[in-house]
């Protein structure tokens, strides 16, 4: 592959901006074709590559453009009902209303980034897209390149310009909350072991310095090694697509009402059948992390999810609810410049040092292999260079757009604090407000990015 | 190593002026495995293709790259070339530096830059590309057809004289379809069901043709050659074999509902024959309007039961399951008449006397609900003034349908002249935009209605028709005078423009594509005018657009035509151009097949050899599969991959335009 252009190259006189346009054969093809054969002029900075369908374009190859120092991208095809292959553009119109979404958080200036619908008859409209997608990009210069530059020390959520939440919700949990769980907890499992209801449980149990850690139970006299407390932070429904876990079948697993909810995931997803295991929904008041009490806990009304076989304690949904932080942070992440934005998120993916830790963590991330360890095409540069940090950490987050149920463990993990849960936070609000779809709810509800509406809202689109 | 042949094409002057093609050529030299490199004036001339087939020959090249104009236009002929001279067809592409470059842009050298870097763009494509061989997929000699008007069933006929079995679909409990409701036919004025009964009796008596009225598609699963198609035949409660047709039920009824073949003009038994040379010939009890609801149970009533001799009535009759596989179907669906408020505004609806076009062939005709004798429905008195009213909704976008409903000039001047001939005293006004009368004998048709039969035409349109002491007042205008006009009609009848009738329902079934007006989308307007974008399902008669019977027939022969020529295959290749699976690599989500437009992804079991299951994982079914390549951006390791268009392709196509 050769090399990027630099970028004294790409300032120097005579730039000339790049648009590279990714349209479907049957539509925006056809009718940049007409515009050809009507003999319209327009711009020659765009560069078109052709598909099957915009259903088959993945916005992952946007981000390679923009990798590869394209300056724009236009995604262009059928409009909705015109599709050759039915519902291809429908599917589209979702993904990559979610991708807009994360791009315009992450601070790429919105006029980088443009979808329209151009049908074969259209060849006016192919030339007016294209020409004012060149002018725009003309007026913003070439883009930031490499993808994801670090131009001076970036804005900080700590100079916050509002006070942070009030961390009272939770202030009147008392240690007694949990020791009635957790005897309770060492009964069920116990019972649970004796009878052969499960092979083994998996819960919690004493780790170093009052943490708690992950641990397997296969013989009933050892329940009481199983404890639940503040400390118990870890989701655990984790192992349960892992192979070593496979002849524990059926596993008793302790929940909490957050954990419950990568279950429904896990079972919409068929990566575990529901007699596999059993959930043990213990009742959470709340878990902390570094000390504090985590932010899922602060608006978490539940104390018990929708998947729980057996539950342990009250299953009262919980009256202190508060806000959650981590909206107010996107909130104010929203207030920043485009390009203030951007030089945040930069600034946090230039420190990922490519453990993968957060996908190890990750419930969701069950994938073996992993996309980051595919190397034919090589879909993601492995060296931590700021280059594949950024497409690394694009591509967990719109594999997880729609399916990440706001556990945190991946940014509970990261060894170098990068702030992903307000990716994933946002990409779930975008979800919800666009699709009216909550992961983590009813097993029986296609993905929302796997199905679509025809009448879904496509004011992004041209 | 890729042995790479690049052709660059002057297209005479079209991309030469534009692009400077014998530079290209040389720096297409300099692509790493590009072993061959010319340019020529027309490429795609014989010579020119020859140039191909020689240099695939000399220098024994991997891969074709001609930089010419649009795939649209060549890709075929290039392909084709190739395969000639021995190389697989699928390892040639085409650069399009005409119609997306040369002709679309002035600056030499900005277009030079760009053709170079899309001809390096489809070189790394090119050289990523697999030999394919088209999927052979066996094919199901029989037809379906959907509709039983006329061109449902001349569409039947003909494949059924093709020596191939037909399923002929009807929803109503005949067949005829709405020219069963015409009086007589233009220009030649043919009793229509002189002509039509005769065709619905053989459709019945083919040994080809099964007949199913009565009868709806539930659901059409498979692909072309392979349809699977579930038919559900509604119950009749009366035994098609048993009933003779005697009519003894009907006088035997005592309720009565209007007779919708009649058009609500007249009246009909809830135990009823649509009309006398209804084909089936048999009686259908309609449970909603019959007394004992819609249930039918517990019996209060039972008159019709102890009136048919053969004893062929069945209260018990259940919906009954068909399932039929075919290879081809054919969607003749017809239409209905425009429901817009414009047509209310001058007075449909409100005035009793104010009629459409199908209401008044009904009074026309002899077997309709006056015998043919030309009565008004509110007080039965023969009219004196009639007047006839044009493009009521067509060729008018505002309120009804932009274009143009294609026979209502025709059959409005029919109307008048049958008029006349009915009412030899009576005055007949017709108010018209434009007379469009572009058929065989079409113009000597109204020539003879204007002149011979003196009917007035008057040239312009109508605002209101409002009732006013028993008489129908019509506003309009003469645009040729320029004056402003009223007529006191006894009857006003509209010529409402016709919208398809494809349900919503069935199309989605078939995954057909229909404009807002529910006509059906044609493969291309001129050269593929009875196919589909669905391979394998044609279209005939009005449920494509708007005409009139002679090019409904024809296109109903055409399609019959099509269909035959598919299934007379034995099988048929497909493009190889569909997706598939890494089964290592995949971990069985199964997003790709909740995306899959077809059903084409299924799920496939990994067993060890003792048996046990490892794994399932996701398959394709290249029969099924179409090659749109949503299922690869479903999948989230790519464990999935689309021939043509690979993951590796666009990798590197990007990397050719970037940088």
């Amino acid at each position: 592959m050769a090399a990027v252009r630099t970028d004294s190259e790409r300032t120097e006189k005579g730039w000339e901006p790049k648009l590279i346009a990714f349209v479907c054969n049957w539509c925006t093809y056809a009718g940049a074709d007409a515009a050809g054969t009507r003999r319209m002029l327009y711009s020659p900075c765009v560069r078109i590559i052709r598909f099957p369908c915009t259903g088959r374009i993945d916005p992952h190859f946007i981000v390679r453009a923009f990798e590869q120092g394209a300056d724009g991208v236009l995604v262009s095809g059928c409009h909705p009902g015109d599709c050759h292959y039915v519902s291809g553009n429908l599917l589209a119109r979702r993904r990559f209303a979610i991708f807009k979404a994360l791009m315009d958080f992450l601070g790429l200036e919105p006029e980088r980034l443009s979808f329209s619908w151009v049908s074969a008859t259209e060849a006016g409209k192919w030339v007016e897209v294209v020409n004012s997608r060149v002018e725009a990009l003309r007026k913003l210069g070439p883009a930031r390149v490499p993808w994801g530059t670090l131009s001076g020390p970036p804005p900080s959520l700590n100079g916050r310009s509002v006070a942070p939440m009030p961390q009272e919700p939770l202030s009147q949990v008392k240690p007694d909350d949990y020791q009635a769980v957790e005897s309770q907890l060492r009964q069920l499992a116990e019972g649970l072991l004796a009878t052969g209801q499960v092979k083994a449980v998996l819960g919690y149990g004493k780790g170093s310095l009052q943490q708690a850690t992950p641990i397997v139970i296969t013989n009933a006299t050892e329940a009481n090694q199983l404890i639940f407390n503040e400390h118990c932070v870890q989701n655990l429904t984790v192992y349960l697509t892992s192979p070593s876990f496979r002849s524990l079948r059926p596993l008793g697993v302790v929940v909490k009402a957050c954990d419950s909810k990568s279950l429904v995931g896990l079972l919409q997803e068929d990566q575990v059948k529901r007699e596999d295991f059993r959930a043990i929904a213990v009742s959470c008041p709340g878990v902390k992390v570094n000390g504090r009490w985590a932010d899922k806990c602060l608006s978490c009304d539940q104390r018990i999810g929708p998947i729980a076989d057996h539950i342990v304690g009250s299953s009262e949904p919980k009256s202190t609810a508060g806000a959650d932080p981590r909206d107010w942070e996107i909130q104010t992440i929203e207030k920043w410049a485009p390009a203030e934005r951007w030089n945040f998120w930069m600034n946090q993916f230039s420190r990922c040092i490519r453990c993968y830790a957060c996908r190890a963590v990750c419930p969701l991330c069950y994938c073996q292999p992993c996309i980051a360890d595919k190397n034919r095409p090589q879909w993601i540069p492995t060296s931590p260079h700021l280059k594949g940090n950024v497409s690394w950490n694009l591509f967990r987050a719109l594999h997880l757009a729609g399916r990440c149920i706001g556990c945190d463990e991946c940014t509970r993990v990261c060894p170098v604090g990068i702030r992903l849960d307000l990716i994933n936070r946002r990409l779930s609000l975008e979800v919800a407000k666009r699709f009216g779809y909550e992961p983590g709810k009813d097993p029986s509800v296609p993905p929302p990015l796997a199905t679509y509406r025809p009448n879904d809202p496509g004011e992004f689109i041209l | 190593m890729a042995r790479i042949g690049v052709f660059v094409c002057h297209c005479g002057e079209n991309i030469a002026r534009t692009v400077r093609v014998k530079e290209l050529a040389q720096k297409a030299a300099q692509i790493p495995g590009v072993v061959h490199s010319e340019d020529y004036i027309y490429m795609c001339s014989e010579p020119g293709q020859k140039k191909v087939r020689d240099a695939i020959q000399q220098k024994k090249l991997t891969g074709v790259v001609v930089a010419a104009c649009s795939p649209q236009l060549h890709e075929l002929t290039f392909r084709k070339a190739c395969q000639e001279a021995g190389l697989n067809p699928y390892l040639c592409e085409m650069a399009n530096i005409r119609e997306q470059c040369s002709w679309v842009h002035t600056d030499r050298e900005k277009a030079t830059q760009k053709a170079y870097e899309h001809l390096r763009y489809i070189v790394e494509k090119v050289r990523r590309n697999r030999p394919l061989r088209p999927i052979p997929v066996p094919i199901t000699p029989r037809v379906l057809v959907i509709g039983g008007g006329i061109a449902g069933i001349q569409a039947a006929l003909d494949i059924a004289d093709g020596g191939v079995p037909v399923t002929l679909v009807e929803r109503q409990p005949s067949i005829g379809g709405n020219m069963a409701r015409l009086s007589e036919t233009f220009p030649t004025l043919d009793c229509a069901q002189c002509i039509l009964t005769p065709k619905m009796v053989s459709v019945r008596q083919h040994p080809n043709i099964e007949l199913l009225t009565y009868s709806e598609v539930e659901d059409v699963k498979g692909f072309v050659g392979n349809f699977q198609v579930t038919i559900k035949k509604k119950p009749r409660y009366v035994d098609e074999d048993l009933c003779t047709g005697c009519g003894d039920c009907a006088p035997a009824c005592p309720s009565a509902v209007p007779n919708e073949f009649d058009r609500n003009l007249s009246w009909r038994k809830a135990i009823y024959i649509p009309f006398p040379q209804a084909v089936p010939p048999v009686y259908t009890l309609d449970p909603q309007a019959c007394l004992n609801g819609p249930k039918l149970f517990p019996l209060a009533c039972e008159r019709c039961y102890q009136a048919c001799g053969p004893k062929a009535i069945n209260f018990n009759d259940r919906p009954k399951i068909i399932e039929r596989k075919v290879g081809a179907i054919i969607v003749a669906t017809g239409y209905e008449l425009l429901n817009a408020d414009y047509v209310k505004e001058l007075g449909y609806g409100l005035y009793p006397d104010v009629m459409d076009g199908l209401e008044f062939e009904r009074l026309l005709s002899a077997s309709g609900p006056t015998g043919g004798e030309v009565v008004r429905p509110s007080d039965h008195k023969v009219p004196k003034t009639v007047v006839f009213i044009q493009c009521v909704g067509s060729r008018n976008p505002a309120n009804g349908v932009p274009y143009c409903s294609r026979i209502c000039c025709m059959y409005t001047a029919k109307h008048a002249l049958l008029y006349k001939h009915k009412v030899p005293e009576g005055k007949a006004f017709i108010f018209y935009m434009d007379i469009r009368a572009g058929g065989k004998g079409y113009e000597e048709f109204i020539q003879r209605v204007m002149e011979q039969e003196r009917i007035t035409y008057i040239r312009g349109a109508v605002s209101k028709v409002y009732g006013l002491n028993g008489k129908l007042m019509v506003q309009g205008v003469d645009t040729l005078s320029g004056q402003r006009l009223e007529v006191a009609a006894d009857l006003v009848v509209l010529a409402t423009a016709m919208v398809g009738a494809n349900s919503s329902d069935l199309v989605q079934k078939l995954r057909l594509a229909v404009d807002r007006y529910g006509f059906g989308q044609e493969a291309h307007p001129k050269l593929r005018p009875v196919e589909t974008l669905s391979a394998g399902i044609f279209l005939a008669g009005v449920a494509q657009a708007p005409k009139d019977i002679p090019d409904t027939v024809a296109q109903a022969s055409a399609a019959a035509g099509k269909a035959l020529a598919l299934v007379a295959q034995k099988t048929l290749e497909r493009e190889p151009t569909v997706a598939s699976v890494n089964e290592f690599t995949c971990v069985g989500c199964f997003e790709c097949q909740k995306v899959c437009p077809y059903g084409a992804i299924e799920r496939k079991e990994i067993r060890d050899r003792a048996g046990n299951l490892l794994k399932v994982v996701s398959t394709v079914n290249t029969g099924v599969c179409n090659g749109c390549g949503a299922c690869v951006v479903a999948c989230r390791n790519k464990s999935m991959d689309l021939a043509g268009f690979s993951e590796e392709q666009i990798f590197a196509s990007l990397a050719a335009v970037t940088v």
